[in-house]
């Protein structure tokens, strides 16, 4: 006990008001003990994590084949002194059934419809592998996974497969040999997919590039990869400041084009008929050097895809432009040879 | 002390602050996602739609198309502040998308019931699904030294991958029908290979869990009277005997029941 602090049955110690002075330095120290504090501070630091763990005890990881099929693979916590673990399946149709207690026994099994019984004595943690045919529908072109997950889990879409429509929000998605893997929360979940040989092309750099939620390595080699692109960047640029002459040619060339494109004019004159919102989009392309790409009329415009789309391709039906595909993009061109077509 | 103290807050305090900022990272990366998934359906729905209706697309069909992509618009712009409006956004797309796809599947599963008979049977994802089952009984066979031999079940995979890949669809599947067999003997013969050791551990197991449960019952605060008690006991010096008997089975029957009778004791000095 500090001999600082006044104990309070001291009457003499109380003043006429009845208030109690307490010297308030190195309470801490007397109040509570401060290596009990430290470790019950440390303790605390270090049980969180732990029972963090503890809360979600298990794997869940599925893994759709091109045909529907899906494959299920669950890390699970099991009492040891339990003789037997009821599993509940995720359906009726299982193939390949197969428990692995901890040290790598393979355990006894028997599946009776969506329920298996496992013999899991000795055993804390189980894996449990097998195939299901119930997961995935098909119908017309579109196939639709649908499971009440009861933890979070993986799932990861066969290749060229492209998400179409799901009905909750994933937690990471990841690229994994050219497939999509999402990482999705417990509970009801559907997604669609169907199979198409555009479902893989890349949307930008950063979709080959795996996602990890903790990946801090990533980030700092993408700051070093653009650190070096930067430094590229102004090298190459400064090299080009020093031959200006080559780019001067090449601006005359460029303007020459423009000079050869028919002006817009001239196309409505040939083309009485065209509709007003469609000159408007004519006007555009030609005051653009002849030239735009239908994600830049969609921009300019304030068009929906399918609303521009459609009306790129009446002006091509028309005669008055032609598409072309630049870097997966539909570049829109005015044609030049309209008078000569008429 | 003191600076022990305030080191033990300090490590506190900034494991705190790294783990918000863990979850701030988590946020970010959750919403790029989110425009990811979504710009993909929205181009694979646009591609659909121009492939099945050309220039004709039903009126539904297009203002639930409008409706999703306006939304994936809104949710890259509200990137990467208005998380709650970008989560939003994005079911909205999706479910737009969703929407789509099941209408256009249903206008066109007729057409496919009238053109197309061909079996969906996929042989390349049934002989994956196969091999996979088999490499982890060959990984469980290999850990217990087993001494099963596997060269003639690889051989045939090889065989029916060759047959897929040239298109001796019948031959395949003979092929698949005899990996399934050899699989599930393979199955088999691990099991009873490896059930010699796999009883040892269970032995083992069951002996130390006994130790303790005997201490459990030793406890002077149970009542000796109780009913339970003098059954556990029993049943440990049966479950003794049964482990020097290798009988194993009866071993797990009988620790089933003692758990059981462990519990209560427990709880009665509780």
């Amino acid at each position: 006990m500090n001999p600082e602090i006044v104990p309070i049955h001291r009457k003499e110690s109380l003043r006429e008001d009845g208030m109690l002075f307490v010297r308030t330095e190195c309470i801490l120290d007397t109040m509570v003990k401060i290596p009990l504090l430290v470790a019950s501070m440390i303790i605390v630091a270090a049980v969180m994590p732990i029972q963090s763990s503890f809360s979600s005890p298990r794997v869940l990881d599925l893994i759709i084949y091109p045909d529907g099929s899906t494959h299920v693979s669950a890390d699970i916590d099991v009492d040891p002194l339990v003789t037997d673990y009821e599993l509940k399946l995720f359906g009726n149709t299982i193939d390949n059934f197969v428990v692995v207690g901890e040290s790598g026994f393979l355990l006894t099994t028997d599946v009776i419809g969506d329920s298996a019984l496992i013999e899991t004595f000795g055993s804390s943690v189980i894996t449990v592998e097998y195939d299901i045919h119930d997961l995935v529908s098909k119908q017309g072109r579109v196939w639709t996974f649908s499971l009440d997950a009861p933890s979070d889990f993986t799932l990861l879409l066969p290749k060229n497969s492209a998400i179409v429509g799901m009905t909750n929000l994933p937690i990471n998605m990841e690229i994994i040999n050219d497939q999509n893997q999402l990482t999705l929360s417990a509970g009801d979940t559907e997604i669609d997919y169907l199979f198409s040989t555009t479902a893989l092309i890349p949307d930008s750099i950063d979709s080959t590039i795996p996602i990890s939620n903790f990946d801090y390595i990533s980030y700092v080699i993408g700051g070093i990869v653009v650190v070096i692109v930067i430094v590229i960047g102004v090298i190459v640029i400064r090299a080009k400041q020093k031959i200006v002459k080559p780019i001067q040619v090449q601006d005359t060339t460029q303007t020459k084009q423009k000079i050869e494109t028919i002006d817009a004019e001239t196309i409505f004159k040939l083309k009485p008929d065209l509709r007003e919102d469609d000159k408007e989009i004519v006007k555009f392309i030609s005051n653009n050097g002849g030239q735009a790409l239908e994600s830049d009329l969609r921009k300019k415009f304030l068009q929906p895809r399918t609303t521009m789309w459609r009306a790129v391709k009446r002006l091509e039906r028309n005669g008055v432009i032609e598409i072309e595909k630049k870097d997966l993009q539909n570049l829109v061109k005015l044609r030049k040879n309209m008078e000569e077509e008429e | 002390m003191k600076a022990l103290a305030l080191f033990t807050i300090f490590v506190l305090i900034s494991g705190t602050v790294t783990v918000s900022s863990i979850s701030d990272v988590y946020a970010q990366n959750d919403l790029n996602i989110l425009l990811r998934i979504a710009t993909q359906a929205d181009k694979q729905i646009i591609n659909q739609l121009e492939k099945t209706f050309d220039d004709s697309i039903p009126i539904d069909i297009q203002s639930l198309y409008d409706k999703g992509h306006t939304s994936v618009l809104t949710l890259e712009n509200s990137l990467p502040d208005n998380i709650e409006q970008a989560r939003e956004n994005f079911l909205i797309a999706m479910k737009s998308f969703k929407q789509i796809t099941k209408m256009m599947s249903e206008s066109t599963t007729e057409q496919k019931l009238t053109t197309s008979n061909i079996s969906d049977r996929d042989l390349q994802s049934e002989l994956n699904r196969l091999n996979k089952y088999f490499q982890k009984l060959k990984t469980i066979s290999e850990k217990h030294n087993t001494g099963i031999k596997f060269s003639e079940i690889e051989e045939l995979f090889t065989q029916a991958r060759q047959q897929i890949n040239s298109n001796e669809i019948e031959s395949a599947i003979n092929s698949i029908h005899q990996l399934e067999s050899l699989i599930h003997t393979i199955k088999k013969n691990i099991s009873e290979s490896s059930s010699h050791s796999s009883s040892d551990r269970i032995k083992e197991f069951a002996s130390k869990q006994l130790n303790k449960i005997q201490k459990i019952l030793e406890d002077p605060l149970i009542d000796s009277n109780m009913p339970e008690l003098e059954r556990a006991n029993s049943l440990v010096r049966e479950i003794e005997t049964l482990i020097s008997e290798d009988n194993v089975s009866d071993v797990k029957k009988k620790f089933g029941e003692l758990n059981k009778l462990v519990k209560i004791i427990k709880n009665s000095i509780r």
